[in-house]
């Protein structure tokens, strides 16, 4: 083409433009009728003219907006080497890197220039998140180091290993008992966030983090409101919506309700598996939060985590709960509950009965089953995480929600005649059919797991009435022996007389079933803590797995057998396998805490007791626990925060927190085990106690006497010698090696 | 140095050709060296507009009061056709790097990133405008300005000395032109 057609087609182009003809052929023709080239040039642009008014209709400078820095694997950025990118979290992009100083992996999170340019910003950015950094709380993602290198900033955090709940929900259903114990955690969480004045904003899948141990991380707390103000608050992009609370949507102010809301809808997807309220445009969507009513769950949710949604699923944020702390509550109550009724279904491996129970439990109360053993929906929360052999346990459970369901209801009319007429038929030997002593068994052992000496009391009770209402009830007869053992631990009670009537009580069990796997445990419980007979509590802690190897109580019970003899690899493996079982058990999880103790894991058992006081920090035995392990770990500091929680819970009046704090500030933490020993009984401590802490300071003779006395009262301590880190100081002493033979002599 | 450049500024504007090579360099350094101050947290609240780098280069290089008002326009048409390459550059390197390309360690000045991909091909424009340059080199500037530099019409007109009636004539047929040319080449490769 020449420059002077060119020129033609470029005046034919924009003459033909300004016509606007629907065809611009018959002006071209006219315009220009010979050249052939110079009109198909014109039509063929004029054609592209009219295809896609988008195309070059910005600049493409203005696309660089607004940029997110990225690094390669391998590369540094201050003391950080990138070893693999792991995703694109809330605020950009994150690595995992490795702190060359430190040795350890981060997760390393670079922040948008966009976040970063304004210097003020940046410094709110870093207080918000050393604030949330420093509550300390084990379920919150500890911020290591926020800083900047080649104009970089950065925020490197705790990696968690692990998979988001956004994955977890993606590759397995989760059974109830797992979302709770799941939304306790993100509650915890919250909670301590509130107390400290922040609020997260941003609580979605996935922000949750969960580790392979089941502990739960929640990361990005207090960067919402400053990374994505926009987004998070007035819910301008889309994406974010399903989670928003109503407050959020209509772009009002923000409070610890609304991390309220959004854990309600994290809670109601884990159970539903979708979100309650969403629409295909972000419209549709805010719509759906302001307006829809919350669409009901399945029936066989237990009743009381249904209401705890919808409590929390409130648009009018004044009727939800007031901030994390009270939903935490009732989350923990229901995971206490159904913690017990779990433990019942575990417990018991006769499937027979279970069905025959479950059958007669769930047509009184609306628990549909088809025939005898096939619950149609309920179970499968449950099912499918276990499997087959703890389908049986689903089951149990199921039963056991739906007696609670009928303890609910059992004075409204309309129930009463269904379940009079549909009780199960009597299970013939462990278990019973007589629904207040089953009642009265759960609470006796769940009671008695609260382990402290007022509830173990209480569970002794319990557990007698239900002998007395059903004398040939088994498992109940078992368990009166835990509780009179767990008793003993806390209490004045001899030792003597303890092992008298728990033994009476396994008597009672076994005679009326042999094959209760209860009574295996609480006879193995005996031998070694009372009787020394290490060999033959082996074989009954071994009988007891056998007769039932999904039972949490046996595998609890031969673990703890183990850590008195020295096998801690074979401990920790069977206390494991009682956390699978019985996942929110405090006491197994303290009891893992204490193998990792003994085997002298401190860092680990530091963590786990940790967690164990982020399920309850009024599980108070964890606290000498924890205190102990960070004190032999030499830190000194923390171990005394923790020790002032200790004597908050145990309400000990100011006097004597004066006493400690000036006994820590002069001799440090040997000031404390110094004053602790001499205010044992106020704190809730043993004899053994007494020898442990006389042990570490020093005073070896002091310590022998107690040792001694523990030995002649036979406490069931006695059975930890071998391993007891505290006693350390004592063991080339030949007074020590004497002791131990006398207590492994049998 | 600002009287350095400026001063080769005139000397091009003068129809010195060697001034332009030794211009060109300071130019393209100085525009580079502000978008990474862009990008950075320099400039608060602001998003990357080569405009206004543009403009922001302008005031840094030259020495305003000295300069007259047909130097500044060629001035901006040396920056729009140094920030057709910067962007295109990058825009390369993405490619590469999305490719697969070896992992090269890029020093931070590159680590420029798109807030959003671009949702058209640069590297194509890039190639087509070559091609109508070869027809028409006044349009394919005006796309430099108006394109890749963000600049208004009037001020394309300004710095290539033409009326704003024929920059949008010379912008419409452009992009005409140019989608057509990559929508063939998009439908020869697939």
């Amino acid at each position: 083409m020449t420059t002077q057609q060119w020129q033609l087609v470029k005046e034919l182009f924009e003459a033909a433009l300004e016509r606007d003809d629907e065809d611009p052929a018959a002006f071209l023709a006219e315009a220009c009728p010979d050249d052939r080239e110079v009109r198909d040039e014109v039509q063929s642009l004029l054609a592209a003219h009219t295809r896609d008014s988008t195309f070059m209709s910005q600049p493409v400078g203005s696309l660089l907006g607004d940029t997110r820095p990225t690094l390669l694997t391998g590369q540094h950025l201050g003391n950080y080497e990138v070893i693999a990118t792991l995703g694109k979290g809330g605020m950009g992009q994150v690595y995992l890197a490795l702190d060359t100083r430190l040795g350890r992996k981060v997760a390393l999170k670079l922040l948008p220039f966009s976040q970063t340019r304004d210097p003020n910003h940046v410094q709110r950015l870093e207080q918000e998140a050393r604030t949330a950094s420093a509550l300390n709380h084990p379920n919150i993602v500890t911020i290591h180091e926020i800083g900047e290198a080649d104009s970089i900033h950065f925020m490197a955090t705790e990696y968690v290993e692990g998979e988001t709940l956004r994955e977890r929900m993606a590759n397995a259903e989760l059974s109830v008992r797992e979302i709770v114990a799941l939304a306790v955690q993100i509650a915890s969480a919250l909670r301590a966030a509130h107390r400290a004045g922040i609020v997260h904003r941003d609580i979605k899948p996935e922000n949750i983090m969960l580790r392979s141990d089941a502990v739960v991380k929640v990361l990005d707390f207090g960067l919402a409101k400053l990374t994505g103000a926009a987004e998070v608050e007035s819910g301008l992009i889309m994406g974010t919506t399903p989670y928003m609370s109503p407050e959020q949507a209509r772009g009002e102010t923000v409070d610890a309700r609304t991390d309220v809301w959004r854990l309600g809808i994290v809670l109601y997807e884990m159970i539903k598996g979708t979100v309650p309220f969403t629409g295909e445009t972000h419209r549709q969507t805010v719509t759906s939060i302001l307006q829809d009513e919350l669409p009901t769950l399945d029936s066989e949710v237990p009743d009381e985590l249904q209401q705890l949604v919808a409590k929390a699923l409130t648009k009018d944020r004044s009727e939800r709960y007031d901030d994390a702390s009270s939903m935490e509550n009732e989350l923990k109550s229901l995971q206490g509950e159904l913690e017990v009724r779990a433990r019942l279904g575990v417990a018991n491996a006769n499937q027979n009965e279970a069905v025959t129970r479950l059958s007669g439990w769930a047509t009184s109360t609306q628990l549909r089953t088809d025939t005898a053993g096939h619950t149609r929906r309920g179970v499968k929360y449950y099912v499918q995480r276990h499997k087959v052999l703890t389908g049986i346990a689903a089951i149990l459970l199921m039963g056991a929600v739906g007696w609670a369901y009928v303890n609910a209801n059992r004075n409204r009319a309309d129930s009463r005649a269904s379940s009079e007429n549909s009780v199960a038929a009597p299970p013939k030997k462990a278990g019973t059919t007589n629904r207040e002593a089953y009642r009265l068994y759960l609470h006796g052992m769940y009671l008695a797991n609260n382990r402290n000496l007022a509830d173990a009391q209480k569970s002794i009770e319990a557990l007698k009435q239900a002998v007395q209402l059903d004398p040939n009830y088994a498992q109940a007869w078992a368990g009166l022996a835990y509780a009179h053992r767990t008793v003993s631990l806390y209490s004045e009670v001899s030792t003597q007389e303890t092992y008298k009537r728990s033994i009476d009580a396994i008597n009672k069990a076994l005679a009326i079933d042999e094959s209760v796997s209860e009574a295996h445990s609480a006879l193995c419980e005996n031998k070694y803590l009372y009787e020394w007979d290490f060999d033959g509590a082996e074989r009954e802690c071994k009988r007891a797995i056998e007769l039932n190897p999904n039972s949490a109580l046996a595998h609890e019970i031969f673990s703890r057998y183990l850590m008195g003899r020295g096998r801690l690899d074979e401990a920790i493996n069977e206390i494991e396998r009682a956390i699978d079982l019985d996942p929110a058990s405090r006491f197994n999880n303290r009891n893992y805490g204490r193998a990792l103790f003994y085997a002298r894991r401190y860092k680990e058992a530091e963590e786990q007791f940790k967690r164990v006081l982020a399920m309850d920090e009024n599980f108070v035995y964890t606290y000498s626990w924890l205190t102990s392990t960070l004190a032999l770990e030499g830190k000194e500091a923390e171990a005394y925060d923790w020790f002032k929680k200790l004597l908050s819970h145990r309400k000990v009046d100011k006097e004597t927190v004066a006493v400690f704090e000036k006994a820590f500030q002069t001799s440090g933490w040997r000031g404390i085990w110094r004053e602790w020993i001499k205010r044992l009984d106020a704190l809730g401590g043993s004899t053994f106690d007494r020898a442990l802490y006389n042990a570490q300071i020093g005073n070896v003779d002091e310590a022998f006497k107690y040792l001694e006395k523990v030995y002649q009262q036979r406490e069931v301590w006695m059975t930890y010698l071998r391993v007891e880190p505290r006693l350390d100081p004592l063991r080339n002493d030949p007074r020590f090696k004497d002791l131990l033979r006398r207590v492994e002599g049998g | 140095m600002t009287r350095n450049i400026t001063h080769l500024l005139k000397e091009w504007s003068d129809g010195d050709p060697q001034a332009l090579d030794e211009l060109t360099p300071l130019v393209y350094e100085e525009l580079r060296r502000q978008a990474t101050r862009y990008l950075r947290k320099e400039r608060p609240n602001h998003s990357l507009q080569a405009t206004a780098l543009i403009h922001e280069a302008f005031l840094r290089l030259i020495d305003v009061k000295n300069v007259e008002w047909q130097n500044r326009a060629h001035f901006f048409a040396i920056a729009a056709n140094l920030m057709r390459r910067i962007l295109v550059d990058h825009a390369r390197r993405r490619d590469a790097e999305k490719r697969g390309g070896p992992q090269v360690c890029l020093t931070l000045d590159e680590r420029l990133a798109w807030a959003k991909e671009p949702d058209v091909d640069l590297l194509a424009i890039d190639e087509a405008l070559d091609r109508l340059a070869a027809i028409d080199e006044q349009q394919a500037r005006v796309v430099e300005l108006r394109f890749f530099s963000g600049l208004t019409v009037e001020e394309t007109a300004a710095a290539l000395g033409i009326s704003p009636k024929t920059v949008k004539r010379d912008w419409s047929v452009a992009r005409a032109w140019l989608k057509r040319e990559i929508g063939d080449s998009t439908r020869t490769t697939t």
